[in-house]
């Protein structure tokens, strides 16, 4: 004869009838402020009360350009929000040359270029065939943006005195002049 | 901007901390404290005080320096130069006995020396006069006294007196005044008086010798005769010995040919007449006569005769009762010369007698020889021989014990000789150092003569030479590997390995360099200067060019050879290097000028006190000459250095900006006072055209002082003494720094442009005519006269440079950091941050020396003359050496010896840190293998 399964605990049962979303009706009202979760019916029916908020359709492929296009600006923009926090940092850390001004100085010159290598990267997920001619000014602001960026990087490099700028930095290229005579005391001959 | 503030800061912080460190100390350096030759009868051993056990020896030497020697090692224990007028050579140095003073006269100033550490214990001037003759009282009133001993000197002025001068405060204690007119020569004391001995010049052109007695108490005049001497005598110089302190005072002379000598004692009228022995047809050239000087000691005296090959001797007793001399034996003929000393014991007299081989002693009672000791080392080289010395005898039991002698040889060394065996040596030759010049070692030369050679061939074919080459010196490598151990255990050891005597030490750093001297002595000596100046040759110039002497010889180093030119010579003679050989002229390489091709050779030479330029070597017509205005007198001449390397054309401002250096090879400084008016002057010319470049005036200044300048790179400086009698507020002693640039804007080449050529005889119309400089200049006070200066080389010419002074006041030399004596500092202002990037400070008018300048530190460097400098292999450093009386030498490096490991680096540490991290790799290694494998084993 076959066993008897042992009862089901108390927690399966509880798991398995959950109790009724819609609470009995109380006296109790909610408190302001408080909506109930609806059901799925009961927003069918909320939806079908409400004649504004049709059935939303997907949106053409001229609205998903103009919002890619509208992320890919998003993008663009980005370093230059950047820009300032930089600046102040790389104004901040004065001109003398540590370690910390030469990795911030590293990073300032390695974004920026990096950024702009991988511009087709960073753009494919907005280029449609429809947005590749628009999202060009774009691109062309992201890159303005991140030489910007480099612009920033070469000031600071400029202001850490390691730009060849100055007369001094091509000193040792130039040479003393050759003189025709060359005189010495007799004794040295 | 910034990274070059950096730098120069960082440059200004590790020269500020720029000093001699202390275990470099003695180690770079070395000081040869000479006193030059020491005279026959100033010096002796004597005790430093009464009682002493040692004693040391004392000299008064030609240079007029009082010394005291220390006997066992040669060390000097006190040095006093002994100030005087120019033109006297002649001194005078007594010690009575058991005296712990010394009395030295020259000139007109007898001056009494704590003997045993110099200090100074009283002086007596006598203006307008010079000190003729000075004796201690040993006896007073027939006894010697406990008390200082007082000296008896003879002046000789407008004219001679005698005086006693107390021997503790050097008063005046009585005045003898000689109006006779004689000149007088000599005076002596003995048991009874004090006689004095003039010369007394006859009609008939000879000499009487002349004998004057004087009380010893007061001065008085007890008696005189006169020694009819006139058939001998015909100048003092005829006049061989005269008293001496022996209880029989002597009187001793010779004729012209030295034939016959005849003696007398003082107070007797009596004359023994000795004949000079005569073997062969070989002339007697000098009769030395050697008798004690100690006041209880036998009458016994010596008396040398020398002849162009031999030497012999001759003793004679002197019988006090009767008065009668006597000779008691002779000592037989030698060859060569040789020198005798005598020393007394108690009453005893001992006689040395030293050859080129050998020492023998004898004593004057009897002629067999109590100790014979041969020279265990050829002390001798060459055919030199013995001059002088000093000796002390011990005797026991009638035979010599010991002998020690201070003998000076006539290759200017001064040497100690204890039983035949060397004890010390002294070169007191350099010390008459009359000009230096550096030269390298040939190896070096050979090197860089390949290198050369490689530089100017293409790249192929100078491949193949060096891969030559190299196969070469492949040869070197057994004797490399051979040495190579002991070298690495030296390196650990801390001490540099040791050289034999003989052999010259090439290093890599390049500090075993020569310094060739000429001295006074006509004489060529080479030191190693990377070895403490040992001395690699000496060797005697007049043998080289017989019948020549040397006046002022001039030295130039060229491949392997030192060319020594004089006045009256002829032909150079060429010396090598290493061995001090004469070397012919087809031996040596063609000599190479500096001249760059296509370059014109101009010579300048100050004749008639004015400067000529020539085209030619032989004098033609000048092409260009500058005589001062105003009848002004040059008095020094200074020309850039041949090599003068600058890596740097142009100086970086604080804004990173270039300054253009003016460098111009042919800068010469003229240095010319006018003595009327105490005006001093120095023209910076143009040495290929004679244009005058810049020029400078000082007012007010002593024109009997120095003017030394030195002139290098684009800057010269000079140091000048202002007048003590002006009414001016500003007094003492200025050094002048004057920088040259090519235009005061920077970033500019001036006139010419970046034209790379130009020539100042032949200017283009189109650069204007002669281009002439931006100058600055700063002018600093010293709290030091400067005798001489001259600037640091190194081998590029990267390193900064320094300004090398010698302080005569101080006898110390001085290294001035370029940046301290820089032209451009701000004057009543701050400097701005970007000057302060230049390391540029506040001008102060007082150029303070700061103590770790002192390349010198403990030493004290007697009459430096000049101070030669040379770069080494090693660009941070700079090889110096300075002469003059004392011998100097030292390694500068005025950024720091950036390039080589110091002697605080532990070689041990880092070998031992290399090892434990090997050890620890070991160690860790599995356990990282075993980690790795687990972690492949492992779920990610």
């Amino acid at each position: 004869m076959p066993s008897q399964p042992p009862p089901l605990p108390q927690w399966v049962l509880d798991l398995n009838s959950t109790p009724s979303p819609k609470p009995k009706p109380t006296a109790i009202p909610d408190p302001p402020g408080f909506t109930a979760a609806l059901s799925a019916k009961q927003r069918s029916q909320s939806s079908k009360n409400a004649p504004q908020a049709a059935a939303r359709k997907p949106p053409t492929s001229e609205e998903m350009d103009t919002l890619k296009l509208k992320k890919a600006w998003e993008l663009a923009i980005a370093p230059a929000k950047q820009l300032p926090m930089n600046a102040i940092g790389m104004y901040m850390t004065g001109s003398t040359l540590q370690i910390f001004s030469i990795f911030m100085v590293f990073t300032l010159f390695k974004t920026p270029i990096t950024a702009i290598l991988s511009l087709q990267r960073t753009f494919a997920p907005f280029t449609t065939p429809g947005t590749s001619t628009r999202l060009l000014p774009a691109k062309l602001v992201f890159v303005v943006m991140n030489l910007l960026m480099l612009g920033l990087g070469l000031w600071k490099v400029n202001q850490m005195g390691l730009l060849p700028t100055t007369r001094s930095d091509w000193l040792a290229w130039e040479s003393e002049r050759t003189w025709a005579e060359r005189a010495v005391p007799k004794d040295w001959l | 901007m910034h990274l070059h503030a950096i730098i120069s800061s960082a440059a200004c912080c590790i020269a500020g901390a720029l000093a001699i460190f202390a275990d470099e100390a003695y180690h770079i350096d070395y000081h040869r404290a000479l006193v030059g030759f020491p005279t026959q009868d100033a010096t002796f051993f004597h005790q430093p005080y009464a009682g002493s056990k040692a004693s040391l020896v004392y000299t008064l030497s030609n240079k007029l320096i009082l010394a005291a020697v220390n006997p066992k090692d040669g060390a000097t224990v006190w040095r006093q130069a002994l100030s005087h007028p120019p033109n006297i050579t002649e001194g005078f140095l007594r010690a009575g006995e058991e005296q712990d003073t010394v009395v030295s006269a020259v000139g007109g100033e007898v001056t009494a020396w704590s003997t045993s550490d110099g200090r100074f214990v009283w002086k007596t001037k006598f203006p307008d006069t010079i000190v003729k003759d000075v004796e201690i009282l040993e006896l007073e009133g027939g006894r010697t006294s406990r008390e200082a001993k007082d000296a008896i000197i003879l002046l000789s002025g407008g004219e001679h007196v005698i005086k006693r001068l107390d021997g503790k405060t050097g008063a005046v204690k009585w005045t003898y005044e000689d109006i006779s007119g004689d000149s007088p020569f000599q005076v002596s004391t003995s048991a009874t008086g004090i006689h004095y001995i003039s010369l007394h010049s006859t009609m008939l052109g000879g000499v009487k010798i002349k004998v004057t007695s004087l009380d010893l108490v007061t001065g008085q005049k007890l008696d005189q005769y006169t020694l009819s001497s006139d058939n001998e005598v015909i100048s003092p110089e005829c006049v061989l010995f005269a008293g001496a302190n022996s209880a029989s005072p002597l009187l001793a002379w010779t004729d012209k040919a030295h034939t016959v000598l005849k003696v007398n004692i003082i107070g007797t009228k009596s004359v023994s007449t000795f004949n000079a022995p005569r073997k062969g047809a070989e002339e007697v050239q000098k009769i030395v006569l050697h008798a004690p000087r100690r006041i209880n000691s036998v009458s016994h005296f010596l008396v040398h005769y020398q002849t162009a090959s031999t030497h012999s001797a001759e003793v004679y007793h002197v019988d006090l009762k009767k008065s009668v001399i006597s000779k008691a034996y002779s000592l037989p003929e030698l060859t060569g010369n040789g020198a005798f000393t005598t020393s007394t014991t108690d009453a005893n007299v001992y006689f040395t007698r030293i050859t080129a081989e050998e020492m023998i002693v004898v004593s004057s009672a009897s002629h067999g020889i109590l100790g014979r000791w041969p020279f265990k080392t050829s002390i001798s080289k060459d055919q030199t021989f013995p001059v002088h010395g000093v000796s002390e005898v011990v005797v026991r039991s009638d035979s010599a014990q010991a002998v020690r002698s201070a003998v000076l040889f006539s290759d200017g060394q001064w040497v100690l000789v204890r039983n035949g065996e060397l004890v010390w040596t002294r070169p007191e030759l350099l010390a008459g150092a009359l000009t230096a010049v550096w030269a390298d070692l040939p190896e070096q030369e050979a090197l860089a003569q390949e290198l050369a050679i490689e530089g100017h061939e293409n790249i192929l074919s100078a491949y193949v030479h060096r891969v030559k080459r190299h196969i070469r010196d492949l040869e070197h490598l057994p004797a490399w590997l051979e040495n190579l151990p002991i070298r690495i255990l030296a390196n650990f050891g801390g001490k540099t390995p040791s050289t034999s005597t003989t052999e010259i030490q090439q290093d890599s750093f390049g500090f075993h360099k020569l310094v060739i001297i000429a001295t006074e002595a006509n004489r060529l000596v080479a030191l190693d200067a990377g070895s403490a100046g040992r001395l690699i040759w000496n060797i005697d110039l007049p043998k080289l060019a017989p019948g020549f002497t040397f006046e002022n010889p001039t030295l130039s180093a060229s491949h392997g050879y030192v060319e020594v030119r004089d006045s009256g010579l002829e032909s150079p003679l060429l010396i090598n290097t290493t061995t001090g050989g004469l070397v012919s002229l087809q031996d040596t390489t063609t000599t190479q000028n500096n001249l760059q091709e296509g370059q014109m050779l101009v010579s300048f030479d100050l004749i008639d006190g004015e400067l000529k330029g020539f085209l030619d070597k032989k004098a033609s017509s000048p092409i260009w000459s500058f005589l001062p205005p105003n009848g002004e007198r040059i008095v020094g001449i200074t020309a850039r250095p041949i090599e003068d390397r600058v890596a740097s054309i142009g100086k970086v401002l604080g804004d990173r900006r270039v300054l253009y250096k003016y460098l111009n090879p042919n800068l010469v400084l003229v240095t010319t006072v006018l003595d009327a008016t105490r005006i001093a002057s120095v023209y910076l010319l143009d040495s290929a055209s004679g244009n005058l470049l810049h020029a400078a005036t000082h007012s007010n200044v002593d024109i009997t002082r120095q003017i030394p300048s030195a002139l290098s790179e684009n800057w010269f400086s000079y140091s000048f003494t202002l007048d003590s009698t002006t009414e001016l507020s500003s007094r003492g002693y200025q050094l002048v720094v004057t920088e040259l640039y090519e235009s005061a804007v920077p970033n500019d080449r001036g006139p010419l442009g970046a034209a790379a050529n130009y020539s100042s005889v032949q200017p283009s119309s189109a650069l204007g005519d002669a281009a002439k400089p931006f100058v600055i200049s700063q002018t600093y006070h010293t709290a030091e006269e400067i005798s001489h200066m001259t600037v640091t080389q190194t081998r590029q010419g990267i390193t900064s440079r320094e300004l090398l002074v010698a302080l005569p006041e101080t006898n110390s030399i001085v290294g001035i950091p370029r940046y301290v004596i820089d032209p451009r500092r701000p004057i009543g202002r701050d400097p701005t941050a970007l000057e302060v990037g230049e390391g540029l400070t506040k001008y102060t008018p007082v150029l303070q020396f700061d103590p770790k300048w002192y390349l010198t530190h403990k030493m004290e460097v007697f009459g430096v003359k000049k101070i030669i400098t040379s770069p080494a292999l090693l660009e941070s450093t700079s090889l110096v050496f300075a002469y003059g009386l004392d011998v100097f030498g030292t390694r500068v490096t005025p950024s720091f010896a950036f390039d080589v490991l110091g002697k605080g680096f532990n070689k041990l540490q880092m070998l031992a840190t290399v090892a434990a991290l090997g050890v620890s790799v070991l160690f860790v290694a599995p356990l990282v293998r075993r980690k790795q494998i687990n972690s492949l084993w492992q779920i990610p």
